[in-house]
């Protein structure tokens, strides 16, 4: 799968923690002594190690398909960025070895470049993280909206309710730092209201300061790299993959069976298509095969949510969804690596 | 993520180290590694009746769910014993009956999750990766500090790691910790932790029950309950058990929307553990009143065989599914395999 999976980034922003390349005094525990109670502190007791630099490294855990190809790169070995992608999660990069992702001579090779930690995200991936965040949001409070105008506050409520519980707090440290005002208080008193007096007139006016509010947070981010494909693509691919689990989730033997993960996914997808019809011109351009798939498969798959309101029967089972998610992945996977060579020229 | 600093500050060792120790790559060794055997071998001296475990193959299998206990990988980094566990969040779907099937959130393709079992002062590594669409968590019962309380959300295809010690000793439990946790829970994402004392327990037929609740529509209100993920799967597959063995049951009750249920055993009295905290019974009942995440060690041994049931004395909860039997089995040398209707 061609994801981009970060171990929680907001609250690491001040540390860059690497693992080996911190060391400090062991803690001697005698291992036959029963161990009554070890310092609970001892987790975050040990945080002198800012001082450290630490070297770049790619975290398995984490890393998106193009940055193992690195690995792939320099082992020789095909279908290796894959291979540690379908082997995840990783406790320490040996488990390469004891996973038999690799053998312990070509983890010799790599080892100082491995690394399973969270690492504070910079540059492109930071901001493709942070878009990504905002555009699960934008596509909750997308089916919020037509379920509002449906007058379904009822189902509307877990749409407004799920980008604060959910997405918010990844995306607070960073508000400060991008000099966007924090919108957390709009999110929970839409949601108050939606709970309590639906039919209140008020509804309408502290809906739209919500999605307001959100546009005012992508909208830090610069135009230029917003229209700019291999960007934005990344983007859709990250909302696809949410909209891929929780259609699977939704339905059970050809029927939905479960209308809030069917209605989330409904959102992720037409924000998605909203995002790509953005771009769509300048992929054509770069890579018109590409682009015939991408758009072909957005085609098939809006048709899997003919309304908000769930119909009876299922119109594509999960499958055949993560088939046209997939395909839309590795035609995407082609335009990022398009420009990305393009950048490093 | 705060709760990595714990990895990246709070595990002072490298590779390196490690390999000067002669300790990387240790499995099984030292004093946990001996303690696990230890309990491995106690229930060697325990009679078991053997299962005919029938293995469906979606996240539900009740009958190999009794006596399942996910001791994780045991890993010796600088004299410190590391219990390794590995959880990824999933979506299935299981069968509530014949006729209703319900999207579940499952860990490690199951519902229950495993039941992650540890001894106390043992570390505890967890690396929990979501799959599951909306963002997800795992909250652990017992003490540690703030960053490794489990209730900051992790997005779909992250992952995380959760690193702390296990104590104090007793039955616990894990779960997702995401708004509405209610919902988060009841779809599946729980599932028992057991810390041991530092002195085993005696030895014993050691059975965990899990008693949980469905909402099928969503309306804040149960209309299936189970034991270890099944409805009425006990009372058509009583579990087999020998007279006069000693029964030591991990109970947990897990049901959201209901307040509090009771455990009621047929025919018996249980000596009663609370919350597995002490090495001596505080009373004897034969119900215990049990809220949501409340769980306790309940001991019995059955004088006379047959077949018990065992369920919360709220009637109507039982009759939707949270109900099950023993089959008490006379001859505790007998080869014969337990028959299930
Ligand atoms: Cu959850």
């Amino acid at each position: 799968m061609i994801k981009l999976r970060y171990i929680c980034l907001a609250a690491a922003a001040t540390l860059i923690v690497t693992l080996s390349s911190c060391s400090s005094t062991p803690t001697a525990e005698n291992p036959s002594a029963p161990v009554a109670s070890p310092p609970a502190t001892e987790a975050v007791s040990n945080n002198s190690h800012s001082g450290h630099s630490s070297k770049e490294k790619i975290n398995i855990n984490t890393a998106i398909l193009s940055e193992l190809d690195k690995f792939e790169g320099k082992l020789g070995v095909p279908a290796l960025s894959n291979k540690i992608q379908a082997n995840r999660p990783y406790g320490s990069p040996e488990d390469l070895v004891t996973k038999k992702v690799i053998t312990q001579e070509q983890f010799d090779q790599i080892k100082d470049q491995v690394g399973v930690q969270e690492v504070v995200l910079t540059g492109e991936a930071k901001d493709v993280d942070y878009m990504s965040k905002l555009g699960l949001m934008k596509g909750h409070l997308l089916v919020a909206r037509e379920l509002l105008d449906q007058n379904q506050p009822k189902q509307a409520e877990p749409h407004i309710g799920h980008p604060v519980e959910e997405i918010y707090v990844d995306v607070e440290d960073q508000l400060n730092e991008r000099k966007v005002k924090e919108f957390k208080t709009t999110l929970v008193s839409l949601q108050d209201l939606v709970k309590s007096s639906p039919k209140d007139s008020k509804v309408k006016t502290s809906f739209t300061s919500s999605v307001q509010a959100v546009d005012g947070a992508i909208a830090a981010l610069p135009e230029a790299q917003r229209s700019k494909p291999g960007f934005t693509l990344q983007v859709i691919n990250e909302l696809l993959d949410s909209a891929n689990s929780e259609y699977r989730a939704a339905i059970a033997d050809g029927k939905i069976t479960a209308p809030i993960e069917y209605q989330d996914s409904r959102g992720f997808v037409f924000y998605a298509n909203e995002l790509y019809k953005g771009i769509s011109s300048q992929v054509a351009q770069a890579d018109p095969e590409a682009h015939k798939a991408i758009d072909t498969s957005f085609a098939e798959l809006i048709k899997v949510w003919p309304a908000a309101i769930p119909p009876a029967k299922a119109v594509k089972t999960p499958n055949d969804v993560t088939k046209l998610v997939k395909t839309i992945e590795e035609n995407s996977q082609k335009v990022v690596d398009k420009s990305n060579t393009q950048a490093q020229r | 993520m705060p709760n990595n600093f714990a990895l990246g500050n709070g595990k002072p060792w490298s590779r390196r180290q490690l390999l000067q120790l002669g300790l990387a790559g240790a499995g099984v060794t030292g004093a946990a590694g001996l303690w696990q055997m230890l309990n491995l071998q106690s229930k060697s001296t325990v009679k078991v009746p053997p299962l005919n475990i029938e293995a469906p193959d979606d996240a539900t299998n009740p009958m190999k769910m009794l006596r399942d206990f996910d001791y994780g990988t045991v890993k010796q980094e600088n004299g410190r014993t590391i219990r390794e566990f590995q959880l990824t969040a999933g979506t299935s779907i299981i069968k509530l009956n014949s006729a209703v099937s319900y999207n579940i959130w499952d860990l490690n393709g199951r519902i229950p999750g495993p039941t992650l079992r540890a001894k106390q002062g043992d570390r505890i590594r967890v690396l929990f990766l979501n799959n599951a669409g909306h963002s997800h968590s795992l909250h652990f019962h017992g003490v540690h500090p703030a960053e490794m309380d489990g209730v900051r959300p992790i997005s779909n295809g992250s992952a995380t790691i959760y690193e702390f010690d296990a104590e104090p000793y007793g039955v616990h439990l894990y779960h997702c910790h995401i708004e509405p946790v209610t919902r988060h829970i009841a779809k599946g994402l729980y599932g028992m932790f057991i810390i041991d004392p530092p002195t085993p327990r005696p030895p014993a037929d050691e059975i965990v029950l899990v008693m949980g609740g469905y909402d099928v529509n969503d309306d804040s209100h149960n209309d299936y309950y189970a034991f270890n993920g099944l409805p009425h799967y006990y009372m058509h597959h009583p579990i087999g058990i020998y007279k006069d063995q000693l029964i030591r049951l991990y109970v947990l009750n897990i049901i959201e929307y209901d307040p509090a249920v009771t455990f009621h055993l047929h025919a018996n009295f249980f000596d009663v553990y609370r919350y597995g905290m002490t090495m001596t019974p505080s009373e004897k009942a034969d119900v215990i009143t049990m809220g949501v995440a409340e769980r306790h060690i309940l001991e019995f041994a059955f004088r006379y065989p047959g077949k018990y049931m065992f369920h919360p004395h709220q009637d109507a909860i039982a009759e939707n599914g949270c109900m099950g039997q023993f089959e008490v089995l006379a001859e505790k040398n007998s080869q014969n395999p337990v028959k299930h209707s």
